[in-house]
């Protein structure tokens, strides 16, 4: 069964197309790096298929619904990780996750295991603006899996990672479907078996096992 | 999802950040402090004229202190990049804007308790549970058409000088029944019930406005 599927999608930022008639079909289950340089279009592509921003035309459907129709009943599908981890720096970690499960309503009983899962059991007191960028993205990543979400949608989430980036983010994708928009073309081959890549906004294919030619 | 759940866990997060960081109320119970001084030596002020200069006084410092409170609610969100991730939930957007507002009432209010025991400190005007009343009518209208304006310029780089422009004109009403009540209740003629009913009939309709649009607001 197809988790997402999308249909031209094309976005327009006043008369520059950032994106252009871009298809997709993703399987439940499974994972897919969105490759590209910068200004090639992954970071919008990303934004429309969290629902976090409506496509200039195109059609999206996740999970069978109607992505900007049922979107905010589509929320407690997806998980969402931006570039920026737009945490809350007074507030401590599990301050941070405690405030997004009452928003998620899900139980609060969550936090502690979403740290755990993201090895950051011993800063859980810390206060999010004392936490290294690393430290920043990977409470990100844990907010984003509270609600137990079935579409991971994450933007470069190895720009600050550390070496073990690969195996954090393998392991909360693990029986999820997710698509990473990375630079890091070794991260997308280990992690996800089919690649989109974008230039210019234009889908230019998907491939497997992606070799890379400039 | 109970939107009331969502506006409380806003609203505390919003105080709890402020309480920690104290960015805001210390600034703001300074600034109205230091308004009704420039207020004191700018006018000859005696008993018989304070009541009918401090109502003017303690809108100016309220209306001023209202435009920095409110502006910071959604600006800091902005700059944090938070904003998104908390619309990314499935908590509603009024819900949101509602636990946004909230906050910044508080704030204001917690600057309310400043300024109106300086008020009559300064200008030697009675202090009373009417005048308190009336001052906190107006913050509840003010704060959801500041909050808003707040989310709607906050993403433009202008926002400084577009908060002002769009929030006067529209906190009108509430200057001039609070005003009236205000002055009633320091002793001056004028009608404080017909005052304070229309104050309530601003709140109503301004927070029901507000409510409606913040879904088109903070929904993309």
């Amino acid at each position: 069964m197809s988790m997402v599927v999308a249909n031209g999608l094309t976005h327009r930022f006043g008369p520059e197309i950032a994106l252009d008639s871009v298809d997709l079909v993703l399987d439940t289950g499974e994972h897919m790096a969105v490759l590209g340089d910068n200004g090639a279009g992954k970071t919008t592509l990303l934004r429309i298929l969290a629902t976090a921003l409506r496509p200039t035309s195109g059609r999206l459907e996740i999970a069978g619904l109607d992505a900007f129709r049922e979107r905010r009943r589509l929320r407690h599908y997806i998980g969402y990780v931006a570039h920026n981890p737009g945490l809350y720096p007074a507030l401590s970690a599990a301050e941070n996750l405690e405030f997004f499960c009452d928003l998620q309503d899900v139980s609060r009983s969550r936090v502690a295991e979403a740290l755990e899962t993201l090895g950051l059991a011993s800063v859980a007191h810390r206060r999010a603006s004392l936490l290294s960028r690393g430290m920043q993205q990977r409470l990100a990543i844990a907010r984003a899996i509270l609600h137990e979400p079935r579409l991971l949608i994450f933007d470069e989430p190895d720009a600050s990672l550390d070496a073990d980036a690969a195996d954090v983010l393998g392991h909360v994708m693990k029986g999820r479907t997710a698509v990473i928009a990375t630079h890091d073309h070794a991260l997308a081959n280990r992690l996800c078996p089919r690649t989109l890549v974008l230039r210019h906004g234009r889908s230019l294919g998907t491939a497997t096992h992606l070799r890379v030619v400039r | 999802m109970n939107p009331f759940r969502a506006a409380i866990a806003v609203a505390r997060k919003d105080l709890v950040s402020e309480w920690r960081t104290r960015e805001m109320v210390p600034a703001l119970a300074q600034f109205v402090v230091l308004a009704l001084l420039i207020g004191n030596f700018g006018f000859q002020i005696d008993s018989r004229n304070a009541p009918s200069i401090a109502p003017g006084i303690l809108w100016l410092a309220l209306v001023f202190a209202g435009l920095i409170a409110f502006g910071r609610t959604f600006a800091a969100e902005r700059e944090q990049s938070s904003l998104e991730a908390m619309l990314m939930t499935p908590a509603s957007p009024v819900a949101i804007f509602a636990g946004k507002a909230l906050a910044a009432s508080v704030l204001l209010i917690l600057c309310e308790v400043v300024l109106l025991p300086a008020l009559s400190l300064f200008f030697g005007t009675p202090f009373s549970g009417d005048l308190v009343v009336a001052v906190l009518l107006a913050t509840i209208g003010m704060a959801s058409l500041g909050c808003l304006f707040a989310a709607i310029v906050a993403r433009v780089r202008a926002r400084e000088l577009l908060l002002p422009l769009l929030t006067l004109p529209l906190w009108i009403p509430f200057i001039v029944a609070g005003g009236q009540a205000v002055q009633s209740a320091m002793g001056l003629p004028g009608s404080y019930d017909q005052a304070i009913g229309l104050l309530i009939d601003f709140d109503i309709l301004f927070v029901v406005l507000t409510s409606l649009a913040a879904r088109f607001v903070l929904d993309e």
